[in-house]
């Protein structure tokens, strides 16, 4: 419409008028697709937030289930004669610490699925997966699993947006988790991270069935889904995230079974 | 019935999260019922005795075996144990499936102490009834064991209710030897009547009504 509107005037000036109006709108469409593109990680994360509601109530349940333990406990103590204050203040203490781990699990959840514009600070990856490990921990035990990190000494620093790499983390844990459901007996996923050249990789590893090599070819087509009520998104967008930083998220099988996903991520020195 | 000195009845707790276990432990305690807490399935049958008697409060979800595979090994080992599983919200077809198995009861986490404490006196009389049959069993078993090959044809007659002229004639041996026979039995089995033996026999068949 704008353009519409300025061909009608001076015709001199029409050429770098017409210029100066593609340019605006080609930016106002660029900063929309921005936009877009940005809300639709944030509806990602929430999904992903979303179907990890049962592992975050299950989570809670834990110390409120203690929390409820000892006060009733306190009441039967309490109504006897010569109650000891030393048990009872013990109890109390149990009490109190539950109810900040109670909140603790609120405040990580928060964290991730507020609507933080891109914030890209240099971090050490190890701590940004040992920020979202207990929220990883939660997850794998709706699975009757476990999660092992296995994370390098030292890692230097890369410049990242945390909770969109921690966001890619989740998901590709939560991909491993329902794989290791195919599994009886013992189901661990690794989360190991190193240093590679110049880069930082972060695996994401469990002992599940694998990808078929079908499969492997069009884990990135979005849509694209084996799971019954998958969206078909997680990995395309993970793999979005992860090449707007510089990086590359890439497939192997692991060895002697399962699959591998790992995420490169340039150092800070090198970005 | 009550089983002579033994034991107290403790209640194990299987709970891989600290707190609960902790939390459970000291309502437990402020009861008076002796409890024995673990960390893991594996760990608990690392140390669990049958002879103990008790009952198990078992979480369902827990990483490594799990309540229900627990479960499925205690069957396997044929253990009695009352088996009272917790659960959260959204496990309600686990603890289903649990019931299946054997299950005594299941809770729903957070709950009621009292509902727990109900529960647990029911599983722990629940459990000194089974241990009170099976040693019955067990004695009744001794007993049988010591008759002679003799003897136990006769005992099959005499559950089939045959007159001691027709066990004679089918055994081959005089009227009076079978008398002497089935005079043995009803000594070593302890009945004090045929009817008596007769349950005895059923019991240790399996064949008990409930």
């Amino acid at each position: 419409m704008a353009a519409n509107v300025l061909m009608k005037s001076d015709p001199k000036s029409n050429g770098s008028a017409l210029e100066e109006a593609a340019r605006r709108e080609l930016q106002s469409s660029e900063s929309a697709a921005h936009g877009l593109h940005g809300r639709m990680l944030h509806v990602s994360r929430l999904a992903t937030i979303g179907e990890m509601a049962a592992g975050v109530a299950h989570e809670l349940n834990q110390p409120l289930t203690a929390i409820a333990n000892y006060a009733q406990a306190c009441d039967r103590l309490l109504s006897r004669p010569g109650a000891d204050a030393g048990e009872l203040r013990e109890a109390l203490r149990e009490i109190a610490a539950q109810a900040v781990r109670a909140g603790d699990i609120i405040r990580r959840l928060r964290t991730l699925a507020g609507n933080h514009g891109l914030q890209r600070v240099p971090s050490d990856l190890n701590s940004v997966v040992t920020e979202i490990a207990n929220l990883l921990q939660t997850e794998a035990r709706v699975h009757g699993a476990r999660v092992s990190l296995e994370l390098a000494p030292q890692l230097p620093s890369s410049i990242v947006d945390r909770v969109q790499i921690q966001h890619v983390i989740l998901n590709l844990v939560r991909n491993g988790l329902e794989a290791l459901d195919a599994v009886s007996g013992e189901r661990e996923l690794v989360i190991r991270t190193a240093l590679a050249g110049d880069e930082v990789e972060i695996a994401v590893i469990d002992t599940g069935p694998g990808l078929t090599s079908d499969v492997a070819e069009r884990m990135f087509d979005p849509f694209f889904s084996t799971k019954e009520n998958g969206t078909g998104l997680g990995l395309p967008i993970s793999n979005t995230i992860v090449r707007a930083h510089g990086g590359a998220l890439r497939y192997r099988p692991n060895q002697p079974r399962g699959a591998c996903f790992s995420i490169r991520l340039p150092l800070e020195s090198h970005a | 019935m009550i089983a002579p000195k033994e034991l107290p009845p403790t209640v194990f707790i299987v709970d891989d999260d600290e707190a609960v276990r902790n939390s459970l432990r000291f309502l437990f305690k402020s009861v008076g019922v002796a409890t024995k807490a673990f960390a893991s399935a594996a760990e608990f049958l690392d140390n669990y005795q049958p002879s103990q008697p008790g009952c198990l409060v078992l979480d369902v979800r827990m990483p490594g075996m799990s309540g229900l595979e627990l479960q499925e090994q205690l069957n396997l080992r044929g253990a009695v144990i009352p088996v009272i599983f917790i659960t959260g919200h959204g496990d309600i077809p686990m603890a289903v499936e649990a019931m299946q198995h054997g299950a005594f009861d299941f809770l729903q986490k957070p709950f009621r102490d009292q509902d727990l404490i109900d529960r647990i006196q029911r599983a722990l009389a629940k459990d000194a009834k089974n241990r009170a049959s099976l040693k019955e069993h067990d004695r009744i078993r001794s007993r049988f064991e010591t008759l002679t090959p003799r003897e136990r044809e006769v005992l099959t007659l005499m559950t089939r209710g045959k007159a001691n002229k027709v066990m004679a004639a089918e055994l081959g041996l005089s009227q009076r030897t079978v008398e002497i026979h089935r005079a043995r039995v009803m000594e070593k089995s302890g009945a004090g009547s045929l009817a008596e033996l007769v349950r005895m026999v059923l019991d240790l068949e399996g064949e008990r009504p409930a």
